[in-house]
């Protein structure tokens, strides 16, 4: 059992086992520090070590494919070695394995940051969006004035054209009615003088004053159509004349149109 | 099974960060690595998890390698990994496990470094069975020589003697295999 004749000694099973690592932990520092300062054991450990290291290599596996690694093992593996890039690009803050870790003051500061440039960003959104909503209620409020005098427009197209309209001429003038509403139309009327305008006329029936009403001027080709708000139905006369911008509350000059609806 | 001279010089180089050195080694042990991972857990996909990480260990820790047999280094890293991986299936602490083995220690077994695995598993299976087979438990199974007693039903003192015999017995056929 022993070929070398050695003394007896009763930890050298322990160190056998020891170098074979398979002591407990706790068993395995005892005898170490026992081969530390004893020369036969210590001398048995360095004459089995080497033996009880070449064991693993008895499970190196052969070329058989069923006993193997993967194929793709070694890719996958120098995929995460070359991923370092080349020589002098690792650093010890960045090395394979570890995560980089920021300072506390640096990850408060980039939080930091983050908020502020989400809060200003979150008030020029805010300010964004209301130009755009009052971009929307001007356009809406463009769109129903629009609709309002394309609607106005066909009104008075359609009652002009209306067979059972009353047609008033007088010179270049003419007064339409059609049941309650009531139109002027001009043509050939020049441009009234700088800083006047033409204004319309009313006499309601029964009455002696005049009551004024729109003021216009004529296209570039000298047509004017005017919609007056009175009720055609109680309106006696409707007079037109030059008078100054803005209108006035009482006629200033002769009129050049004078149209009794009788 | 390898020139000690050339894992030197391929570690150097490793400490370099030189890509194509680490392959080399790579293709040189990665049997090794696995085989010892795939003895001691039995299982394909962990034995392969085991190669990937020792190999990591490699390229990320070149320096614990202090010379001596590169082979036999490599082991005990995958060795100790392998154990991690069967502490970590047992989920309770029924089964006291061997001491994890220092890594940064050189192993001074160059007279072995031309030893190939046919030449080791040779010397293994002279063995007696009484004799190789705790041996073989205590070293691929990742258990105490406690357990090896409890498994075996033998006692522990037996064990022990068994195991030390078998080791001279090793040894004494490693040596006479040894090739310059």
């Amino acid at each position: 059992m022993n070929p070398r004749q050695e003394p007896p000694h009763e930890m050298l099973d322990d160190v056998a086992v020891y170098a074979l690592g398979t002591l407990p932990p706790a068993d395995a520092g005892r005898v170490r520090a026992h081969i530390a300062t004893c020369a036969i054991c210590s001398a048995e450990y360095a004459r089995l070590k080497p033996a009880a290291s070449a064991i693993g290599l008895s499970a190196e596996t052969t070329g058989d494919a069923s006993v193997c690694p993967s194929a793709l093992l070694k890719p996958r593996i120098m995929a995460k070695i070359r991923a370092e890039g080349p020589p002098g690009a690792r650093t010890p803050a960045a090395a394979p394995g570890r995560h980089l870790a920021w300072p506390a003051y640096l990850v408060a500061a980039a939080c930091l940051a983050i908020a502020i440039l989400t809060s200003v960003w979150n008030v020029a959104l805010t300010g964004q969006l209301r130009q755009v909503q009052q971009e929307v209620a001007r356009t809406t409020q463009r769109s129903r004035s629009l609709a309002q005098t394309l609607a106005e427009e066909r009104t008075t197209v359609s009652d002009l054209l209306a067979t059972d309209a009353k047609h008033y001429v007088q010179g270049n003038g003419e007064v339409v009615t059609r049941g309650s509403r009531l139109y002027v139309t001009m043509h050939d009327l020049p441009e009234p003088p700088r800083g006047r305008v033409y204004q319309v006329w009313t006499l309601p029936k029964g009455s002696k004053s005049m009551v004024p009403s729109s003021t216009f001027v004529p296209d570039a080709h000298g047509v004017a159509v005017v919609a007056l708000s009175s009720d055609a139905r109680a309106t006696a006369v409707v007079a037109v004349s030059v008078e100054p911008d803005g209108g006035s509350k009482r006629p200033t000059t002769k009129p050049i149109l004078v149209v009794p609806l009788t | 099974m390898e020139v000690t001279e050339d894992s030197d010089v391929l570690m150097a180089r490793v400490r370099e960060r030189d890509p194509d050195a680490f392959e080399s080694l790579y293709d040189r042990h990665h049997r090794l690595v696995y085989g010892v991972a795939l003895r001691m857990l039995g299982e394909g996909a962990a034995a392969e998890d085991v190669t990937q990480t020792v190999f990591l260990k490699v390229w990320n820790s070149p320096a614990l390698y202090r010379g001596g047999n590169f082979g036999a280094w490599i082991v005990r890293i995958t060795r100790n990994r392998a154990l991690d991986v069967l502490r970590g299936r047992t989920a309770r602490n029924e089964i006291e496990f061997p001491e994890t083995l220092p890594e940064g220690e050189p192993i001074e077994d160059a007279a072995f470094a031309h030893l190939d695995a046919e030449r080791v598993r040779r010397a293994l299976a002279a063995l007696p069975a009484e004799q190789r087979e705790p041996i073989e438990l205590g070293f691929f199974g990742g258990i105490t020589h406690e357990e090896i007693a409890r498994r075996c039903g033998i006692p522990l003192g037996t064990i022990k003697t068994r195991i030390r015999a078998g080791l001279q017995k090793l040894r004494a056929a490693l040596d006479g295999a040894v090739t310059v």
